[in-house]
């Protein structure tokens, strides 16, 4: 019974890093659709008030595309019980590699962009709030590893691993409500807006609070 | 002195043809003044009523039969219906001063070509079109036109009666009705959903105003395409594609009289078009699928 369990939790967690490589290849796809530089192409087609409004808009939003996708690296690796205890080094480097793109480069320009974002005031609202706790919670998870806190690290770095994860569970949201209601693509922003990353962030609350992780 | 005895006699010679030339134009006018009256465009319905049984066809298309020059037992016209122009001559008779008898016939190199026959009868002008190919869906289709007058107008909106539903878009869903008690059989019954434009499309208006990004970003792609067409519309512009006549053949205002009306688009017309394109395109590509 033992056994079976511990088969069964193996099991969970490769059919998890599958799906989330299934996920990470359709985010690796949305970001090469930015390669070569192309001020008129994906989702810039609908932004080109901003290209050629707002000086750096376009450029942050390279910015945002080619490090953001980074971040998502960390789910292969970070999360990774035998990696955790047997690898440190990888886990370090990829920790190393996250904490830098996060917090010099994917949430800043995640904030920026975010003021501009489609879907009006509530949008807006929603994704500068989601970039300032992503990037407060990769600092906190920074700074309590710097001072060996591992519990407290464990928590945070879950907290904005949640968000990062928003990437994805934002656009497959918008492909279900889609799906479901054919409402007008406005409509779906301002609900997926806040629907990305709520959610998220109650699992991993509610995990935590199950596991008495704190 | 001898130079201008010379020239007068030939003063009086073109004086005296250009008063014959003159006199010609005023006969044949006064002559044609009758029948000016039927030139221009006779707009209505074009019914299906000798058709096979495929059902693979358009029952009614809204046509347009220019009149454009009757001499004598001679007319010319042009026929314009579902993206198609096509020239017309026939005989002309006049019964009376109020009843006029027509036959116009299309080129013929067209296996849509075919052969119109109808009376102008008190300002109505009603009748049958014949097929020449009888291997066509259609063989015979009637019209009952009125004399409608074209003129641009950039502030023609689409009328505001509900939902636009775009009827060739038919998607079937099954659904499978779960077993109760009452039903001891499992059912499966169909629902059919079609695409739909919001009452934006009456609101914005594609040919007087420059549309900005802001405008267009909450609307799906059948209302940007609504809106597109909505300009060339508005120019006479016959539609090739039935899934956009439909929503145009029965709008008052509508009238078409030309398959390509590229050169009379407005600077803010092109303009829009680009950016609605530009949007459709985005739409299509990314309405529902895994991205933004």
């Amino acid at each position: 019974m033992i056994l079976f369990n511990l088969l069964l939790k193996k099991y969970k967690f490769i059919l998890g890093q599958i799906l989330f490589a299934v996920f990470f290849i359709l985010m690796l796809q949305i970001t090469l659709k930015y390669i070569p530089y192309n001020s008129n192409v994906a989702f810039l087609q609908i932004k080109q008030t901003e290209v050629h409004g707002i000086k750096p808009y376009l450029i942050v939003f390279y910015i945002h595309v080619f490090t953001a996708i980074f971040s998502l690296l960390a789910g292969f690796t970070q999360f990774n019980d035998y990696l955790l205890k047997k690898k440190t080094t990888i886990h370090r480097f990829i920790g190393k590699l996250y904490v830098f793109s996060v917090l010099f480069f994917a949430a800043p320009s995640g904030m920026f962009i975010g003021l501009f974002a489609n879907g009006g005031l509530y949008s807006k609202i929603s994704f500068i709030t989601l970039s300032i706790l992503w990037f407060y919670f990769t600092l906190k998870g920074l700074f309590s590893i710097k001072k060996k806190n591992v519990s407290k690290h464990r928590i945070f770095m879950m907290r904005s691993f949640a968000l990062a994860f928003s990437a994805i569970t934002l656009r497959l949201w918008k492909v279900i409500i889609v799906y479901l209601f054919h409402p007008s693509p406005m409509d779906v922003y301002q609900i997926i807006a806040w629907l990305g990353w709520i959610p998220n962030i109650l699992v991993v609350e509610y995990f935590i609070h199950k596991k008495r992780l704190t | 002195m001898k130079k201008v005895l010379i020239l007068i006699p030939f003063f009086v010679l073109i004086a005296c043809k250009k008063n014959k030339v003159e006199s010609d134009n005023n006969l044949d006018a006064t002559a044609l003044d009758l029948n000016r009256a039927l030139y221009g465009n006779w707009v209505g319905e074009f019914n299906a009523s000798v058709y096979d049984t495929t059902g693979n066809f358009v029952y009614s298309n809204k046509i347009n039969i220019i009149i454009k020059k009757i001499e004598k037992n001679t007319a010319y016209g042009q026929s314009i219906v579902a993206g198609n122009s096509r020239p017309l001559l026939g005989s002309f008779k006049k019964i009376d001063d109020r009843h006029f008898k027509f036959t116009f016939k299309e080129p013929g190199n067209k296996d849509s070509d075919g052969k119109f026959e109808f009376t102008i009868k008190n300002d109505v002008l009603e009748g049958t079109w014949f097929a020449y190919n009888h291997t066509q869906h259609v063989t015979q289709r009637t019209f009952k036109l009125k004399k409608q007058e074209f003129k641009y107008n950039p502030n023609a909106i689409l009328p505001n009666e509900g939902d636009y539903i775009d009827f060739y878009s038919k998607k079937t869903d099954t659904i499978n009705s779960d077993l109760t008690d009452s039903l001891e059989v499992a059912e499966d019954y169909y629902m059919d959903t079609y695409r739909s434009a919001s009452d934006i499309i009456t609101k914005i208006n594609s040919s007087t105003q420059k549309l900005t990004e802001n405008d267009l970003k909450n609307l799906k792609k059948l209302e940007l395409e609504i809106l597109r067409n909505t300009i060339y519309a508005r120019h006479g512009y016959t539609f090739k594609k039935k899934s956009f006549r439909q929503f145009f053949d029965f709008v008052d205002w509508y009238v078409p009289i030309s398959e390509n009306v590229d050169n009379e688009l407005t600077s803010i017309e092109k303009q829009n078009i680009k950016i609605l394109n530009r949007f459709e395109k985005y739409a299509e590509d990314n309405y529902d699928s895994f991205g933004r």
